[in-house]
């Protein structure tokens, strides 16, 4: 209860930041739509070429260019900006009034920044998703419908243990905004079903850069392509990698502290 | 108050392993590779307590120590040597009921939201503290009447001035009734009606709430005005710890004479160092064990008015502790 008190004050600390500067809610929300509007062009121009793409049809591609939206959206008002943030303030030194708080410091750190305006995002891509579903009849059942939402949050748990324990990386090298845009690139691959990149490159997608978790493996759940290997695989990875970057940013905050030296 | 102390440092040690480079671009693009490392001592074997309710003045020049010691003081910073306990809590565990009794304000850092009114970055204060609603109105009212806030509470930080913006970082760090308050230079860059304001305030708040502060400042009248206790680090070591009255008396081999005198401009040069000389008033330096006897040989000699012994400023005195 504490901890969603915490969400709910940040969020509407988030919505006060973003007042403070009001046209951004229109350049974000124009943005937001040329982008869906690329997407959908670049989609109908690879559709009138061919009618499946790595066995995916236009419209479960269509379905996965709305998790793509959803899931960038969630990063961009969330994850990115507050590791961002965390990294700018270990470098400022302002990162000292977030360990001397008394709630925990990862928690902290993680909704310290909120983008409300990305929310166009996530909105538009959850009308895209909603879309493609209507075209498509509404033919998933309840079995479906759970097992893309159970897949859609541990990808989404995935990709935010990937992103701290990059930012984590800041208490030993202090400046690594790089990497998070490194990151930012290869997320962009994910808008395309990873099954049509060749071996290597769908390995890194879903390994090193666990993209596929977190687009790829919802969008097959709302198309009946989801195997129970993948499911069960990517709730695995979800305990380990929530459990391993907590590790490594406890390693990280002892590095800070001198403890560890 | 009870007698156990709220700060108790014991031979605390606190080495840091710095990158080591040489100037240069050669020098830059090896350290890529290879970085070397060496160890610096920011402090050496420092042991003090400080009894609740107490305010202790914590000085020392750039890079004595000082923030260091707050650091490790707040849990911040992992101790390479010896022991701390602050409210019967070792800081580094950061446990919560430790972080709910302290504060930590560093005069050169914010926390305050730049873009949104002060009020909402209180809030998140109040929302982190898990303070009550009506406890917090109470708490904002106190420290918005001794500060003098209720005008600044709804602008955006960044149209408020360093004073006013340094009022409100204060606030924001006491919101919780914190019982130890750690404070790393609170009064830096401040013109001096806000430096008093602040100084007035801390005391108030000192006398209001039995708080321990511990305080950092490179502005003596800070120290004066607010520490009977002064405690001197330099070099990482502990160099003085006791009242500022002691200071004086031990490291100041002078006293200062001020004469007034019925005739203009008499040369007193034989009496002792003269430092001013203006009008019919003459200031000197004489050595402290022959003030007794300048002093009577001024009365004797001379048509004397009035004559004052006094201490030399504290600044003059904290210089000479470190030259020594």
């Amino acid at each position: 209860m504490y901890y969603l008190k915490l969400i709910w004050t940040f969020f509407r600390i988030g919505i006060l930041n973003e007042m403070a500067y009001r046209v951004n809610f229109y350049v974000q929300l124009l943005q937001s739509i040329l982008s869906l509007g690329t997407a959908i062009a670049g989609l109908a121009i690879v559709f009138s070429h061919t009618d499946t793409l790595g066995g995916w049809q236009a419209v479960d591609i269509l379905a996965l260019l709305g998790v793509f939206m959803f899931v960038g959206g969630v990063i961009g008002m969330v994850i990115n900006p507050s590791m961002s943030q965390l990294m700018d303030d270990v470098l400022r030194g302002i990162f000292d009034y977030t360990l001397t708080k008394p709630c925990d410091a990862q928690f902290l750190a993680s909704i310290s920044q909120i983008r409300v305006w990305r929310l166009t995002d996530i909105l538009l891509g959850a009308g895209v998703l909603i879309a493609a579903l209507i075209y498509r009849g509404l033919d998933i059942g309840p079995h479906e419908a759970l097992a893309f939402a159970f897949v859609l949050c541990t990808g989404g748990s995935i990709i935010y243990s990937f992103w701290l324990m990059l930012a984590t990386l800041t208490f030993w090298f202090l400046r690594i905004e790089n990497i998070l845009h490194i990151f930012q690139s290869m997320y962009e691959a994910g808008r395309w079903p990873i099954g049509i990149y060749p071996h290597w490159l769908r390995y890194i997608l879903t390994f090193l850069v666990p993209v596929a978790f977190a687009i790829t493996v919802p969008a097959e759940a709302l198309s009946g392509r989801l195997t129970p290997e993948s499911m069960i695989t990517s709730g695995l990875l979800c305990v380990f990698l929530l459990a391993f970057s907590r590790w490594f940013w406890k390693r990280g905050l002892k590095n800070y502290s001198g403890a560890s030296a | 108050m009870s007698n156990i102390p709220d700060i108790t440092v014991q031979n605390l040690g606190k080495t840091y392993e710095v990158p080591q480079r040489e100037p240069g671009l050669g020098a830059a693009i090896k350290s890529l590779v290879s970085r070397t490392t060496r160890d610096v001592e920011a402090v050496k074997n420092i042991s003090f307590s400080v009894a609740p309710g107490e305010i202790v003045g914590f000085l020392g020049p750039n890079g004595a120590g000082k923030t260091t010691t707050l650091k490790m003081l707040s849990g911040l910073l992992h101790p390479t040597a010896g022991e701390i306990s602050v409210i019967g809590h070792t800081p580094y565990a950061r446990h919560k009921n430790f972080l709910n009794r302290i504060t930590l304000v560093m005069g050169q850092r914010n926390q305050l939201m730049w873009d949104i009114p002060v009020a909402d970055s209180f809030e998140r204060n109040r929302a982190i503290y898990r303070i009550s609603h009506g406890e917090y109105n109470k708490t904002l009212d106190e420290l918005s009447t001794l500060l003098d806030l209720s005008d600044l509470l709804s602008k955006p930080v960044r149209n408020l001035s360093l004073g006013e913006r340094m009022k409100c970082e204060i606030a924001a760090a006491l919101l919780h009734r914190p019982q130890v308050l750690f404070l790393d230079e609170p009064t830096i860059g401040l013109d001096v009606t806000m430096q008093r304001r602040i100084r007035a305030f801390l005391g108030e708040y000192n006398r209001r709430h039995s708080a321990t502060v511990l305080l950092t400042s490179h502005y003596m009248a800070d120290v004066e005005a607010l520490c009977k206790r002064v405690i001197i680090i330099h070099h990482g070591e502990l160099l003085f710890d006791g009242d500022l009255s002691a200071l004086i008396e031990r490291f100041s081999p002078h006293k200062t004479i001020v004469v007034d005198l019925e005739t203009e401009r008499a040369d007193l040069s034989s009496y002792g160092e003269v430092i001013t000389a203006e009008g019919n008033s003459v200031t000197l330096r004489v050595p402290k064990t022959k003030t007794a006897d300048v002093t009577g040989k001024l009365l004797a000699n001379l048509p004397v008015i009035d004559l004052t012994v006094e201490d030399p400023p504290i600044e003059e005195v904290i210089e000479q502790v470190f030259s020594n």
